[in-house]
């Protein structure tokens, strides 16, 4: 036994360490073909052939962040983000049954067929869009009926797409947005605030499924905030419809009426005429997308004698029983004046030009002023100068340099022609008086917010003046109820039954947009407050260009008089009781 | 091996007799005890299968769940979807618009004269007037103006005025003939306007 291995022993030796040998060799070969080939993957062309592995089995999927929602004041949503979907064609597996697909997809979701049939047969790719932002419910439907019918390669993908459930309520202050972007309005100025920051996830799939243990990034989206209006959804709604009923009524080019708080300057309704329906913009001309209220200044008219004899008064030039003598006409630097109605020489007080619109006695009274101290006080009141509220495109008006005006220019400034205010502005100049004499900065955002521009807007950073005594502010307000006096004023459409109601009618000469002069078309307005003792809402209507011949009072009138019933009886001012002023209009 | 012994035996015996005998060594059977292989087997076979079995379960486990929770997911979104769906339906319904119309329909119309009762005394504050139809406002917005391509003026076709003598022979034509000849001629003028 122990004898044989020992014969065998030696031989085997050497062929042992041959063998040692050769397995080095073939150890060492094959390991440098591994190195070469390890080389060739991570020294020459990593990242083609990360890639490559990635495809295979990674998925990154976007984390849309939810975009914020635009509320009113109470938190009902104007605009607000639902799920969506996209319906994205696979053209390799549609195209031999396009025609049908086609048939259905453009009943079901009204795209157009033709556009849809091209999709469907589109070569060299195999993702194309069918439709976007289709309500997912919708998409599912259509997307399974189809499957159910044994046509494949429809499928969806999330699509967030932008509602806005009341149409056209305040349609022109929100705006829209477009495919990728916001295009107008609320949701382009804060964009940045509502749109958030999206996230990504990447993960590994297999079969459709995320694998368990596999890789998994997530970046978290910051999802968009709020933004809170002023405005109330209701009064909102009902100033709109009434505005259009006025408008149309009237057969007038546009429209604009604007709701107040006093106190607070807080603006709960900002209607435009026409507007448009925020969830079709391309329906309606671009020219009705923006917000007439602050892009489109024009010239106040007879609303402006408001803020001259406010100003007359706190200077103590004159009160309001001051006895003026009204000639038929006023010659200015060559120029006639005359009122809107013929007379004689008239006896007026100073109550009496203003509740009877008289242009001549306001001009009378107004050369107490030099140009620079009635330019100080239209300063203070807030024109000539933008009102900052944060809707884009906002015209400030203009107010004349008082070194240019002349004698025509401020007998014609004193009754409202020959200087141009934005509604906004106007109704913030009435609310002055409204407020005992403090201009509260007007306000359309709740908080605060950053415009596009940097511009820091909201109620939170609203400030107030002084710009005329309250006593002044008071005895201005006793005179304008004159003007709604259901027997003598002459907006007798304006009074609201059992309260006290202060306001002015306008009636100015347009300047026409070719020629740049008076072209004989006219903005009616109204402008008032009420309770007028104990003043809680300013309301401001504006009619551009009626046709049917009607002034400030019956074109505006009714819209004020309406507007101003709702808001009273909605937040439940008791009329106060008092009774109404007994100045006289007459000497 | 054996022959020696007896001799120290004899020898030592005298010494200490007792301590020899005790440090007598002798060659004792060796004892083999064979530890059963069996339990230790199925041990580690046991250990080996449970842990296999055990990693498989917890991996199949866990792609069960990952397909429930796809599964959950997906229902959570469709869910969302629907709770949205629902939401929007809602907000249609309680739009201002909607019950304006409603309201409407009803013969409501806003009131235009507030007044208010003092609950203490039953005073009344304002003028109650009863609203009137002339109270109503317009809800329903304009119609759209149709473009000219949809909405094309009328084509006004003149037709001279017949003499009693060819009436009187058109309709001893269209005795025999029916009605169908007659509306096939109507169809054609209005297909070459």
């Amino acid at each position: 036994m122990s004898l044989r291995p020992q014969t065998t022993r030696a031989p085997a030796r050497g062929s042992a360490l041959f063998r040692l040998r050769f397995g080095f060799v073939v150890i060492a070969m094959v390991l440098s073909a591994f190195g070469a080939r390890l080389l060739q993957l991570q020294g020459i062309d990593p990242h083609a052939y990360a890639a490559m592995a990635a495809r295979e089995g990674v998925q990154t999927v976007d984390l849309p962040a939810a975009r914020g929602a635009i509320v009113d004041r109470n938190g009902v949503e104007l605009a607000s983000t639902v799920d969506g979907l996209r319906i994205i064609a696979d053209p390799q597996m549609t195209e031999e049954n396009a025609g049908p697909i086609a048939s259905y997809l453009s009943q079901e979701l009204g795209i157009d067929y033709f556009a849809t049939l091209g999709r469907l047969r589109k070569d060299d790719t195999r993702y194309q869009y069918i439709a976007r932002r289709v309500p997912s419910t919708k998409a599912r439907r259509v997307v399974d009926a189809l499957e159910e019918k044994g046509y494949k390669g429809l499928t969806t993908e999330r699509d967030p797409m932008r509602d806005y459930p009341a149409d056209d309520i305040a349609a022109n202050l929100i705006g829209f947005l477009g495919e990728d972007e916001a295009l107008a309005g609320f949701e382009r100025t804060f964009d940045k605030q509502l749109s958030g920051v999206d996230g990504e996830t990447t993960y590994e799939v297999g079969g459709g499924n995320r694998i368990p243990l596999g890789t998994n990034n997530t970046v978290k989206p910051v999802d968009g905030q709020d933004l809170q209006l002023t405005i109330e959804r209701d009064v909102q709604f009902f100033t709109q419809r009434v505005l259009r009923e006025a408008v149309r009524g009237a057969k007038a080019d546009s429209g604009t009426a604007i709701a107040m708080n006093v106190e607070t300057g807080e603006i709960l309704a900002d209607a435009d005429y026409p507007s448009y329906n925020a969830n079709e913009p391309l329906e309606s001309p671009k020219r009705n997308l923006g917000s007439r209220a602050t892009s489109d200044p024009y010239e106040p008219g007879s609303v402006e004698k408001v803020l001259t004899f406010a100003s007359l008064i706190d200077a103590g030039k004159i009160t309001p029983r001051t006895p003026i003598t009204v000639p038929p006409v006023l010659e200015s630097q060559g120029a006639p004046i005359h009122d809107h109605w013929d007379h004689e020489t008239i006896h007026l007080t100073a109550a009496g030009a203003l509740s009877k619109s008289s242009n001549i006695g306001t001009a009378l009274s107004a050369r107490q002023f030099t140009p620079e101290q009635l330019h100080a006080y239209l300063t203070a009141f807030g024109l000539g100068q933008r009102t900052n509220i944060g809707v884009r495109g906002e015209s400030g008006g203009r107010l004349p340099d008082p070194s240019t005006w002349g004698q025509l220019g401020q007998d014609n400034i004193a009754f409202g022609q020959g200087l141009s205010v934005n509604a906004v502005q106007m109704a913030a100049a009435v609310n002055t008086i409204a407020n005992g004499g403090i201009h509260v900065d007007p306000n359309i955002i709740k908080g605060s917010a950053v415009t596009d521009d940097g511009t820091k807007v909201g109620t939170s950073t609203s400030t107030t003046r002084r710009v005329v005594s309250e006593d002044a502010a008071r005895q201005t307000s006793e005179m304008m109820e004159l003007v709604t006096d259901p027997v003598d004023g002459i907006a007798p459409t304006s009074a609201i039954t059992g309260y006290r109601v202060a306001g002015k009618t306008g009636t100015a000469q347009r300047v026409g947009k070719e020629c740049a002069c008076y072209d004989g078309t006219f903005t009616v307005s109204f402008g008032g407050f009420a309770p007028a003792d104990a003043p809680r809402f300013t309301v401001y209507v504006v009619i551009q260009n009626p046709r049917n011949g009607q002034g400030g009072g019956a074109a505006a009138g009714p819209v004020f008089r309406k507007v101003m019933t709702y808001l009273l009886r909605k937040y439940g001012v008791a009329p106060t009781g008092t009774s109404p002023t007994t100045l006289p209009v007459e000497w | 091996m054996s022959s020696p012994l007896p001799q120290s035996r004899v020898r030592v015996q005298r010494i200490a007799e007792a301590a020899v005998e005790r440090a007598r060594l002798s060659v004792v059977p060796r004892l083999r005890t064979r530890t059963p292989r069996v339990p230790f087997v199925t041990l580690v076979s046991l250990l080996l299968v449970a842990g296999v079995v055990g990693l498989l379960m917890f991996n199949t486990n866990m792609q069960q769940n990952s397909f429930a929770a796809t599964d959950l997911e997906q229902q959570a979104s469709e869910l969302t979807a629907r709770e949205q769906g629902l939401q929007m339906e809602l907000e249609e319904l309680r739009a201002p618009q909607r019950l304006a119309e409603e309201a409407q329909r009803y013969g409501m119309v806003p009131a235009m004269n507030p007044a208010f009762i003092k609950l203490q005394d039953g005073k009344v504050i304002g003028n109650p007037i009863p609203a009137s139809a002339a109270d109503a406002y317009d809800v329903r917005p304009p119609e759209a103006r149709k473009p000219k391509a949809l909405d094309p003026d009328p084509v006004i076709i003149k037709v001279k005025r017949k003499t009693a003598a060819e009436r009187r022979a058109e309709a001893k034509r269209n005795n025999g003939s029916g009605r169908n000849d007659s509306s096939t001629t109507s169809q054609g003028d209005g297909s070459t306007r």
